[in-house]
């Protein structure tokens, strides 16, 4: 229970928070109920008015960066939400982390300022135990981080970077060339066929392809021990579906089988232990060994006897 | 075989007889170890000399040279690792982007064709360096290390040589793609610097010999000091297990701060060692009470798959010693193993239909072939790695990973490769082949259980794949101690070291059922009089009498220098201990047992000509001293090259100053389990037989005792044989 005296400057913020009902006496007879130690009463009393539960501490200040937060944090959540499927996270929503992240510090950097504030900081992180403020925003990291969002934003994270940017364009460009080409095959009627698109778009999903992969090599090298191997989920997605597009839909990778030439060289290469086995078999000169006798008294009976005695 | 056969019955018994190899062989190559000290007057002397402060360094001295051993072999360690990585990596890249290529274009036969070449050109380089250089660097070392630490002495296997060539021909036969792993190797490498240091430094620390023999067991990790106590050591204080505590830990921080430099972030030590699979995490793989019965079923399969596993290598093991000794043609099998295991590989690559998403980069070479773009062949993660990274993938893929086909087809095919590579005339260990099989039928195994259960969560395929593991290498090598250790270390898990000694015990008791372990089975067959640790059970109706060799080569304690050259020189009693007598020129006396001479002994007095002519003429400039023994130590000149006119021939030689006046001896009458407890024991050499009136009647040594053997039928007894 917070003492009397540091409940005097919050007295504004409290009459706020009560509304144009609030009036002195009612003041009076909290101070009272306090001094008395009736705590319950007093949020029994705040409940029954229909108040909302804020706790008296909180200056006006705190409660400004406490909303801020949670709509930030209600706009990614919402933004993270709908960009889900297909997945456009880092380019649809960046800006959105990006001022949650801000707000969060706001909240967090108050920490040093002046003794008010410092029950901001206070009071919104770590007064209580389940702290909801750091577990939002550590749940809205993690998720970026496993998004692996950094990798497609540049460096200060203001926007997509170059890369990024021209994968998308890339990405565009292949998939509205699907999609002119189907149109033109609609009329052929032939769903199996989709020979016209593997044709006619082959050279934009080999760029494609290869821009991705070399995005992947220079993410790999470049990163360093921590960082993950991933490209960020935005590029990997899109990636995703136009390979399973081009593979499975329209079954346009069909890799040359040659059978044949492979079963030759393999069985050839198998064949050859065989043959070196039995030529060493048969041409070899067997290894033999020559028998010492060894210096003993004669008694060769007694092993016998005792194999006798013993079977 | 079948004609040599009728030769035998039809000629007569004659002298020498010419025999096919077999098991029942003792060679004659191998001489023992002289562990016993020769506690002669110079010996006494010194001893009295040396004070207590002496002793004091000596104790210091042995510790700085663990820690020596360990950093050494830390290092060595840490560059088969790094090379094989590097190398490795290389060549996979080669293929697989050749691989690419033809996938789109056809062809993919080339691809077949440079992978097996580039396999059987690197393996060709492992084989010739092995073949033609140091053939005792072939197989894991593990057997030859083992032999060792029993006191036989195989020629040449601590030589600095043999770790040169063991180190760069198991880095050139893991990355030719063999079904290898580098962990015996590494033991081995352990060994050589062990001993290396311990002998380099010993000339004031001969008695160290022995322990340094035994450091040799500094594994890098801490599973070798129960490796070293489970394996061999007939000599285990305390103190040694300490030590080479000590030097194991050390040789692993020696590991791990050089990794971290080289992994980029230096003086993170909290790497894990050089084995290492990944670690299990607890939580979601616990284990319940109702899968100990599984674990331990698991264990019987694996005995079973070992004891067949061994079976197989022990007739093509026969083989490779009958028919292919010479070593041109090891090379060339070897090189066909290479190309075999490459063209196996590719086809199970090609024919398989288990296509996976990509998953970041959990597949260090993820190769497409003919699955869609952005997936991998999952057949490809197991034949297209090195062995060592395909059992972390079996141990943390998660479920769905493989196929059961794809698996099944692996078990079976890297059952068969494992099993014809065990053996060839490379410089490779079994110990990550057979844990890569278990692996595969223990992940298999899981999968199927969890199909059967309808998907029950402790079904972890992950889990199973390490038990599998597990019983496999249980199975094959039948350790049980060490491996409960090291498997528990390898994967971080104290947690399942419980159902892992249950499955390894299993697994032993399952396999001994059938045949021996493989290593027990490769010293056999090696003919190595091979000592353990008990006589077997039914031959106490044997007496020393019966054992001994006899008649015994004396020497008399005053002896004609003529008559030891003769002796030394004879080479077709290739003694090493000679009993000296009382030398007393009536004949009414028995010429009772006065003390044991060694042959190097011998070679240095003869070399310095310590004769009693020359000591009356005053010509001995000094009194010889124990130095002048260790010096010539441990490589003794052979007698051609002691050069004996023929005016010394006819000196006299005395022999009591030198002789070890109490030699260990049995009355005729001692049974053999007692012999040879004492022979184990002491770690002896030579134990003379001595009658009632200390006469010597007979002389036992190692070959006599590890003749008897408890085989099928009761008790065998081994033939010796030139070999």
């Amino acid at each position: 229970m917070a003492p009397l005296r540091r409940l005097l400057p919050l007295l504004p913020a409290l009459a706020l928070a009560l509304g144009p009902t609030a009036t002195a006496g009612g003041e009076r007879r909290r101070r009272r109920l306090l001094a008395l130690g009736e705590a319950e009463e007093l949020s029994a009393s705040l409940w029954g008015a229909g108040l909302p539960g804020d706790l008296p501490e909180l200056e006006p200040e705190c409660r400004r960066l406490l909303a801020a937060f949670a709509e930030g944090s209600a706009a990614l959540a919402g933004c993270l939400g709908r960009r889900a499927r297909p997945v456009r996270l880092c380019q649809a929503c960046h800006r959105h982390h990006r001022r949650l992240l801000a707000q969060y510090a706001s909240i967090a950097r108050a920490v040093g300022n002046s003794s008010e504030s410092h029950n901001c900081a206070k009071s919104i992180l770590t007064s209580d135990r389940l702290q909801v403020v750091v577990m939002l925003s550590e749940f809205f990291n993690e998720t970026w981080e496993a998004a692996n969002c950094a990798n497609c934003l540049k460096n200060s994270s203001e926007g997509l970077s170059n890369s990024t940017v021209e994968f998308l364009d890339l990405f565009n460009k292949s998939l509205t060339c699907f999609e002119r080409n189907l149109q033109g095959q609609a009329i052929n009627l032939s769903p199996d066929n989709y020979t016209e698109v593997c044709k006619n778009c082959n050279a934009s999903y080999k760029m494609l392809n290869d821009l991705y992969n070399n995005l992947q090599r220079m993410n790999r090298q470049g990163g360093e021990s921590g960082h993950s191997a991933h490209l960020c989920i935005d590029v990997e997605d899109a990636m995703n579906i136009t390979r399973k597009l081009w593979s499975r839909t329209f079954n346009c990778s069909v890799p040359c089988s040659d059978t044949v030439p492979v079963i030759a060289v393999s069985s050839f290469i198998l064949f050859l232990p065989i043959v070196f086995y039995l030529s060493s078999f048969l041409h070899s000169k067997q290894k033999k060994r020559i028998l010492i006798l060894p210096k003993r008294i004669q008694s060769n009976a007694s092993l016998v006897n005792i194999q006798e005695k013993y079977s | 075989n079948e004609d040599v056969r009728e030769l035998e019955t039809e000629l007569p018994r004659q002298y020498p007889n010419e025999i096919p190899h077999n098991e029942k062989l003792l060679s004659l190559k191998y001489e023992s170890l002289d562990y016993d000290n020769s506690e002669n007057q110079l010996f006494l002397e010194e001893e009295r000399r040396i004070n207590h402060a002496a002793f004091r360094t000596v104790e210091i001295k042995r510790w700085v040279i663990c820690a020596m051993i360990g950093i050494l072999t830390g290092l060595v360690a840490c560059f088969i690792d790094i090379v094989v990585e590097n190398l490795a990596g290389l060549k996979y890249r080669v293929v697989k982007d050749n691989i690419d290529k033809f996938t789109e274009k056809g062809g993919l036969s080339f691809s077949l064709l440079l992978w097996a070449t580039l396999n059987a050109s690197v393996v060709m380089v492992g084989s010739v360096i092995v073949a033609f250089i140091e053939p005792v660097a072939a197989g894991s070392g593990i057997p030859q290390i083992k032999c060792y630490l029993n006191g036989v002495k195989i020629p040449h296997v601590v030589r600095l040589k043999t770790l040169v060539i063991k180190v760069c021909g198991v880095i050139l036969s893991v990355v030719g793609g063999l079904a290898v792993g580098k962990e015996g190797p590494m033991i081995h490498s352990g060994a050589v610097i062990a001993a290396g240091i311990s002998q380099g430094r010993s000339t004031s620390l001969k008695r160290d010999f022995k322990v340094g023999l035994e450091e040799c067991f500094c594994l890098v990790f801490a599973g070798g000091v129960l490796f070293s106590l489970e394996e061999g050591a007939s000599f285990w204080n305390q103190f040694l297990t300490w030590r080479i505590f000590f030097a194991s830990m050390i040789s692993t921080f020696t590991l791990n701060s050089v990794l971290s430099v080289y992994h980029g972030n230096a003086w993170d030590l909290s790497s894990p060692g050089l084995i290492n699979f990944g670690r299990f995490d607890n939580e979601k793989m616990g284990y319940t009470i109702q899968e100990i019965p599984i674990f331990i079923f698991m264990g019987v399969v694996g005995g079973i798959l070992g004891a067949l596993f061994n079976a197989l290598n022990y007739w093509l093991t026969m083989f490779r010693i009958r028919y292919i000794h010479r070593p041109c043609l090891q090379v060339v099998e070897a090189m066909l193993v290479a190309a075999v295991t490459a063209a196996v590989g590719f086809v199970m690559i090609y024919c398989s239909r288990d296509c996976q998403p990509i998953q970041g980069s959990s597949v260090a070479y993820p190769l497409q072939l003919f699955c869609a773009d952005g997936e991998y062949n999952s057949m490809a993660t197991a034949f297209f790695n090195t062995p060592e990274k395909s059992v972390v993938n079996l141990f943390h893929d998660p479920p769905g990973s493989y196929n059961p086909m794809t698996l099944g087809m692996f078990t079976l095919m890297y059952f068969f490769l494992a099993c014809w590579t065990y053996g060839l005339t490379v410089s490779a260990g079994v110990f990550i082949p057979s844990l890569l099989i278990g692996a595969a039928w223990g992940r298999l195994f899981g999968i199927s259980l969890s199909y059967l259960t309808k998907g029950s969560i402790w079904a972890d395929p992950g889990k199973y794949a390490l038990m599998g593991a597990a019983a496999q290498l249980g199975g094959i090598v039948r350790m049980t101690l060490s491996l409960t250790v090291i498997m528990m270390e390898a994967t971080g898990n104290v947690t399942y070291g419980f159902p892992i000694m249950l499955v390894l015990m299993t697994a032993k008791i399952v396999g001994d059922y059938f045949v021996e372990g493989l290593y027990d089975m490769h010293i056999q067959l090696q003919s190595v009089p091979f000592l353990h640790w008990e006589a077997p059970v039914t031959s106490h109706s044997l007496t020393a009498r019966e054992v001994m060799s006899t008649p015994v080569t004396c020497l008399r304690r005053i002896e004609r220098v003529g008559t030891v050259v003769d002796i030394l020189s004879d080479t077709s009693s290739n003694h090493n201990g000679f009993p000296v007598v009382e030398s007393n020129p009536d004949a009414t006396q028995v010429a009772g047992l006065r003390g044991l001479i060694l042959r190097s002994q011998l070679i240095v007095l003869l070399k310095h000509k310590v004769f009693v002519e020359r000591a009356n003429l005053n010509l001995v400039q000094r009194r010889l001293k124990l130095k002048d023994f260790r010096d010539a130590y441990p490589r003794f000149p052979p007698i051609q090259s002691i050069h004996v006119s023929q005016d010394e021939r006819e000196c006299m030689i005395d022999l009591s100053e030198f002789m070890n006046p109490s030699p260990y001896t049995v009355p005729q009458e001692a049974s053999l389990p007692r012999v040879f407890k004492l022979f184990r024991a002491l770690g002896l050499r030579h134990l003379v037989v001595v009658d009632n009136r200390n006469e010597v009647v007979g002389m036992v040594t190692r070959k006599d005792l590890a003749r008897y053997r408890l085989g099928k039928e009761g008790l065998e007894e081994l033939s010796l044989a030139q070999t």
